[in-house]
């Protein structure tokens, strides 16, 4: 199973993401997810970059917080609604929202 | 193309997922899907009319005419509307009333399914 996961919030989900299991997993951060994709805390960056290779960042919701593409980590995609769309029908059949 | 359901739980003022919901939709039915959309709990606010675009808040009516315009479909949570003194001739026109089953059906037909939890 492909699992894409909306992440809209910076605190308090990680122990949430660890139970979460598929064959697939990809996280796309909105609203005050995008912290996890453009923050480093004591110069780390969010444990969650850690734990998959797609990891997709919702453009909008970037710029609304005052930040660029030059502030998100290079592992991280920036992607639009449509993109957004896309992963949704192409790339993940289940979803869920933490 | 595909058919997208979401069910939302999350308030119109002092939440951006309604925000989300509206705007994804907006985008998947722009990319020719089929989108429906669940308002449940705080959400069932989205479906009141004559909302004011007051500065700085949220206001969902306009951009929810625009997704029925487009063929989306959007269903209120009857016994939450109801429930928080929101009735049916107050209603935007065009938004279905209807109970969790409405939403269970969309689900079964759907090829995805996202619901964006509330407050």
């Amino acid at each position: 199973m492909n699992l894409g996961v909306f992440i809209n919030d910076y605190k308090g989900i990680i122990e949430t993401v660890d139970r979460l299991k598929a064959d697939k997993l990809g996280f796309i951060f909105i609203q005050n997810g995008v912290f996890h994709a453009t923050l480093k805390e004591q110069g780390k960056s969010s444990p969650l970059l850690d734990k998959t290779a797609n990891l997709y960042v919702l453009a909008e919701d970037i710029a609304t917080r005052g930040l660029t593409e030059a502030d998100v980590d290079k592992r991280v995609k920036v992607v639009t609604y449509a993109d957004v769309v896309d992963l949704i029908f192409n790339d993940y059949e289940k979803l869920a929202w933490v | 193309m595909g058919t997208l359901t979401i069910g939302c739980f999350a308030s119109l003022v002092g939440s951006k997922s309604l925000d989300f919901t509206l705007k994804l939709a907006d985008a998947a039915a722009d990319k020719g899907h089929k989108v429906n959309i669940w308002l449940s709990g705080n959400a069932t606010a989205l479906g009141k009319n004559h909302q004011k675009h007051l500065k700085d808040y949220s206001t969902g009516e306009k951009p929810v005419l625009e997704l029925m315009k487009k063929g989306v479909e959007v269903c209120e949570c009857e016994a939450c509307a109801l429930a928080r003194g929101i009735l049916k001739p107050d209603a935007i026109e065009g938004i279905q009333w209807n109970a969790m089953h409405w939403y269970l059906a969309k689900i079964y037909s759907s090829d995805r399914v996202l619901h964006v939890g509330g407050e």
